[in-house]
């Protein structure tokens, strides 16, 4: 896996987008902003994605990630108060001490994971150099055939039928598992997100949490009586 | 094509005839898997060190999905890697990834619920000041 010409240079560009706009996520002191920023990293991975011919898991990253997660985010940015961070009251990060160790083990790691990946990958490269050739030489042959829209780096994949079949084969429990998880998680966060009106209406407190509750909010007995 | 790339892997396996500069030059104009997994390592630390630093929980959350997200691109690196070697399981990549996407769907789904129901009754969204469970 080598990328040539323009899928390299497009490759530094989305990389370089993805780790600035990460840093910035995590410095930004608006919580607006970071948001903001990591939709750019994520799209700019799913761009990643599809220079890696994955075009079907780029969709999936911006339909989900893009349009799902984060606007959920920014929904529940809008709902809590952030107006003393963004006047800059409130420190934003965690005190110094802990703020330098993690960065300092931060770039030890960092140091650490590069120098492992090239060696690890020099080995790799000199173990798969021939399947690597001959598997090209032999793609290269049946590309021979096709239509010049068909071929090369303008091809159009089969990644997401080769995907949609290998999850219903291969990955179909799974797969059932990860719908019942989705249904667990909306029903857990309905439940976590409740006021205590909603769950006095729906004759679902504790009493004793009721009577607090009716002690500050007179109105709360209203809906308790309307239940019996 | 392949008579283009042979060429390529001599050159990237022959590091002694070649000086350190040169050998950057040639890492650039064609990056290969090690640069995804590389990138990929940055994404990561990057995600760690937003969830050790930051006090705003909304901001941890969303580091959290970063550092799954370099998980996904390690995935999809392999995935094309195993792809270019001719394995037939190369696509299980792709598929992990669709899962990993569902579960951190899940997750923020929970966490954001989480950090509501919390804000109703501590008004703070500050992780040093949620310490209920501290002694």
């Amino acid at each position: 896996m080598v990328l040539n010409g323009w899928e390299a240079v497009f490759f530094w560009v989305f990389s370089v987008a993805a780790l600035v706009a990460g840093l910035l996520t995590i410095m930004a002191r608006n919580a607006v902003h970071s948001a903001l920023f990591l939709i750019s990293s994520l799209v700019s991975v799913a761009a990643l994605f599809i220079l890696l011919g994955a075009e079907f898991i780029a969709g999936v990253q911006i339909l989900v990630y893009v349009g799902g997660v984060m606007v959920l985010f920014l929904f529940v940015i809008m709902l809590v108060n952030v107006g003393a961070e963004e006047r800059g009251r409130e420190p934003i990060f965690n005190h110094t001490a802990q703020v330098t160790a993690a960065v300092i083990f931060g770039l030890l790691l960092a140091g650490g994971l590069v120098y492992a990946l090239n060696q690890g990958y020099k080995g790799m490269q000199a173990s798969d150099r021939d399947k690597i050739a001959a598997i090209t030489d032999r793609r290269e042959a049946e590309q021979q055939n096709m239509p010049s829209a068909a071929t090369g780096t303008f091809r159009i994949t089969k990644d997401t039928e080769r995907v949609g079949g290998s999850l219903y084969r291969y990955a179909s429990l799974p797969f059932e598992i990860a719908s019942v998880l989705l249904l667990v998680a909306i029903i857990g966060s309905v439940m976590l997100a409740r006021t205590v009106k909603q769950e006095a209406s729906a004759d679902d407190v504790d009493p004793e949490v009721l009577k607090e509750a009716i002690a500050a909010e007179p109105e709360l007995a209203k809906l308790e009586s309307a239940n019996e | 094509m392949s008579s283009l790339l042979t060429p390529i892997f001599a050159l990237l396996l022959q590091d002694e005839s070649l000086g350190w500069l040169q050998r950057i030059g040639l890492g650039l104009k064609h990056p290969d898997l090690s640069k995804f997994l590389v990138i990929g390592a940055l994404l990561f630390i990057i995600g760690v060190a937003g969830v050790l630093t930051r006090r705003n929980i909304i901001v941890i959350f969303m580091s959290i999905e970063l550092i799954l997200n370099a998980a996904n691109l390690n995935f999809i690196a392999f995935s094309r890697y195993l792809h270019d070697t001719g394995s037939p399981s190369a696509v299980a990549g792709q598929v992990f990834t669709v899962f990993i996407i569902v579960v951190a769907a899940a997750e923020a789904a929970i966490g954001l619920g989480i950090v509501i129901a919390l804000y109703r009754n501590k008004e703070t969204i500050w992780a040093d000041e949620i310490d209920l469970l501290k002694w």
